[in-house]
């Protein structure tokens, strides 16, 4: 854990100073979460930001400190599945040409090495997103935490409160449907 | 594992590379407290008016309360008891009974013969 438990007690009994502490204890690794379990830079920030109202306003239902990780990290998967159901909703033509139009935007800037690689993660990024277009928005963000943020299957029955098997029979589902749209792409020479 | 699969976790990892750590911007923690009072706002606005229609409908059943009380018995809609109900209750004596009366001739005109 990156506070301590009498932190979250503080927090829990109202004091605003120790919630501001545990805010930018855990800042940073919420922002990484978001932005690999959404792929979105630009709305990292905005979604970081709901995940801790919602630890504000829900820290009184914590049980324990000892589930504190568990219980941020499965607010900040709702708020991230809010946000992907909310960007789904809008339309998809509209998202992919604003991502060509960001690709575009790149590709007349000058050529500097550190441009090119920005516009190498944009397109890997764009891609990955497209595969996870082939799945629920509840199993891109499963897939998201196994193989991209690594968290094991023990850290994830926790978040889910689900068992272990229910897990990989869901994620083994997910991976299958993402490979196939994967095989697809490279048949057509689509790789990023 | 498979080719497919090596070629999906490489992708996965270089993913991960291609997500930036996002560092929290200056406005980050102004902009949480100001969500968080906004929804703080919202739910005491909520909390008042709610405390509000629950001591005006509290007000009402007085008044209604103190109203049947201070009106006389006769002028209540309901008697007190069963009893009085039945002594109230004069629409027995209202109630008329006919019996039916045939006369012998009908009946022999409708005998088959």
């Amino acid at each position: 854990m990156l506070v301590e438990p009498g932190l979250i007690e503080n927090a829990r009994a109202g004091d605003h100073g120790a919630f501001n502490r545990i805010v930018l204890a855990y800042r940073r690794r919420i922002l990484g979460t978001i932005s690999r379990l959404i792929g979105r830079p630009e709305d990292v920030e905005d979604v970081a930001q709901e995940v801790f109202v919602r630890l504000y306003d829900s820290l009184d239902q914590l049980r324990s400190a000892e589930l504190f990780e568990p219980w941020l990290y499965r607010l900040t998967v709702n708020a991230s599945y809010d946000y992907l159901r909310r960007a789904r909703r809008r339309s998809e033509s509209l998202m992919a040409d604003l991502s060509e139009q960001q690709v575009l935007a790149a590709d007349s800037l000058a050529g500097s090495k550190q441009q090119t690689q920005e516009r190498e993660k944009a397109r890997i990024r764009d891609f990955v997103n497209e595969l996870f277009g082939h799945v629920t928005e509840q199993d891109r963000l499963l897939l998201t935490l196994k193989e991209v943020e690594g968290l094991s299957l023990k850290e994830l029955e926790k978040i889910y409160r689900v068992s272990e098997n229910a897990l990989k029979v869901r994620l083994f589902r997910a991976r299958q449907r993402v490979l196939k749209a994967y095989n697809v792409a490279v048949a057509n020479g689509r790789l990023p | 594992m498979s080719n497919d699969d090596k070629g999906l976790n490489d992708l996965f990892g270089r993913y991960r590379t291609a997500c930036p750590d996002v560092e929290a911007g200056p406005r980050f923690m102004p902009g949480l407290w100001e969500r968080i009072d906004k929804r703080r706002d919202f739910w005491f606005t909520f909390q008042n008016l709610a405390r509000a229609a629950m001591t005006a409908s509290a007000a009402i059943c007085l008044l209604f309360l103190l109203l049947n009380l201070l009106t006389g018995p006769q002028t209540r809609l309901l008697p007190p008891t069963y009893a009085d109900a039945l002594a109230a209750d004069h629409t027995a004596e209202k109630i008329y009974y006919t019996e039916a009366v045939r006369s012998s001739n009908d009946e022999r005109e409708r005998a088959p013969q």
